[in-house]
């Protein structure tokens, strides 16, 4: 089916340039709390556009769900996990650059 | 497929270098992980399943857990090094060169003809249709029911190393005695 | 043809990631970037299941999204350098 497949290549590279984004992102900002936007980025929009779009080429329906599930459980545990890095990090006294009221304790 | 190959090899060298060379274990530890998580992709690639199951529950989830348990009781960085280690690389690369010398009489991945595959394994692949009632997975009917006492044995001594390696890392009261009571509730 | 583009730039990611963790100067800049990197192995297992079609493997996705989350739960629980058990204060 033709149309299946443009929409299928329309996700899949839209997700693939988030997730090549996102990389960059992490690489290129000066400090802990702005990479966190480039790890957010690549969780949330690369995984569910790529996943999206291989939804869309699955042979049956078992592996459709199979997808969805795996989608699910990636957009609860993967924000999850960097909210509590960013609480733990907030703990340990590191605050933004841009927040001059503190001090922080990075270099 | 072939690049993906190269790059995901590359990566497990790549990773394995920085394990090694770098001092701050707590990064270390987190490095082991991300070599399990490709090495299970590369076992992904190689049309191994269960070995990739494996890999995926033992190296990354709990194998990194129990590191971290134990970092928690001794040093945070390595001690540097002072003096170069001249005898042990000469001889870590004189077992390498043996090895790698004595893997190009192998024969290739997959022959039909070779010796592993010519007895007893063509009955295995014949019998475990009936024998098992339909089970799909001949890996399974080999690793459960044909081979099983190996499989007893190997049961019984993780288990083994997992009680001991729980002992070491239990939390000693004579040693601390300023924690709280082992009575408290941990949020 | 497009799972090889989507699992080639799952593989930049991948060295990106790996790049910000061999880097970072403090330890929750390594941890941001395993987490990213466990994320991109689940998104790589799917794209290797389409490409090599067999789809029977995309049970190991699933079990992989789980440790990924049980192994950063562990490494927050011990960055204050406790033991098991003990309140991260």
């Amino acid at each position: 089916m033709i149309v299946l497949d443009i929409i299928s290549w329309a996700l899949i590279v839209s997700g693939a340039f988030f997730s090549i984004v996102g990389g960059i992102g992490i690489i290129r900002f000066p400090e802990f709390f702005s990479r966190l936007h480039g790890g957010g980025i690549t969780d949330t929009m690369g995984a569910a556009l790529i996943l999206l779009g291989l939804m869309f080429q699955s042979p049956n329906s078992l592996v459709a769900i199979k997808l969805v599930m795996i989608l699910f459980f990636l957009l609860v545990t993967s924000p999850s996990s960097c909210h509590a890095l960013s609480n733990s990090a907030l703990a340990q006294g590191h605050w933004p650059e841009l927040d001059t009221t503190r001090k922080s304790k990075n270099k | 497929m072939i690049y993906i190959d190269i790059i995901i090899l590359t990566l497990l060298a790549v990773t394995a270098v920085t394990v090694a060379r770098i001092r701050d274990l707590w990064a270390a530890v987190m490095f082991t992980g991300i070599y399990s998580f490709i090495g299970a992709s590369w076992m992904l690639l190689l049309d191994a399943p269960d070995v990739a199951f494996t890999e995926a529950a033992v190296g990354a989830g709990i194998s990194t857990v129990l590191m971290l348990g134990t970092l928690a009781l001794t040093n945070k960085a390595e001690k540097p090094s002072t003096s170069v280690p001249v005898v042990p690389f000469l001889v870590v690369l004189g077992t390498g060169a043996a090895l790698v010398y004595g893997t190009l009489d192998m024969p290739h991945f997959g022959d039909p003809e070779a010796p592993v595959h010519q007895h007893p394994n063509p009955s295995f692949v014949e019998r475990s249709q009936p024998d098992m009632h339909g089970l799909p997975n001949v890996v399974t009917a080999v690793l459960a029911s044909y081979r099983g006492y190996d499989t007893l044995g190997e049961t019984a001594v993780i288990f083994t190393a997992g009680i001991g390696v729980l002992i070491i890392l239990r939390r000693d009261k004579r040693t601390a005695p300023d924690e709280h009571s082992s009575d408290e509730v941990v949020t | 043809m497009m799972f090889i583009v989507a699992a080639i730039s799952i593989l930049i990611t991948m060295c990106l990631a790996l790049i910000r963790a061999m880097l970072g100067p403090t330890v929750f800049d390594r941890v941001l970037a395993l987490n990213m990197f466990g994320t991109k192995t689940v998104l790589l297992i799917c794209a290797i299941c389409f490409l090599t079609d067999r789809t029977d493997f995309l049970d190991l996705a699933l079990l992989y999204s789980l440790m990924n989350f049980i192994g950063m739960v562990a490494l927050l629980r011990f960055s204050h350098y406790t033991s098991f058990g003990e309140e991260v204060s």
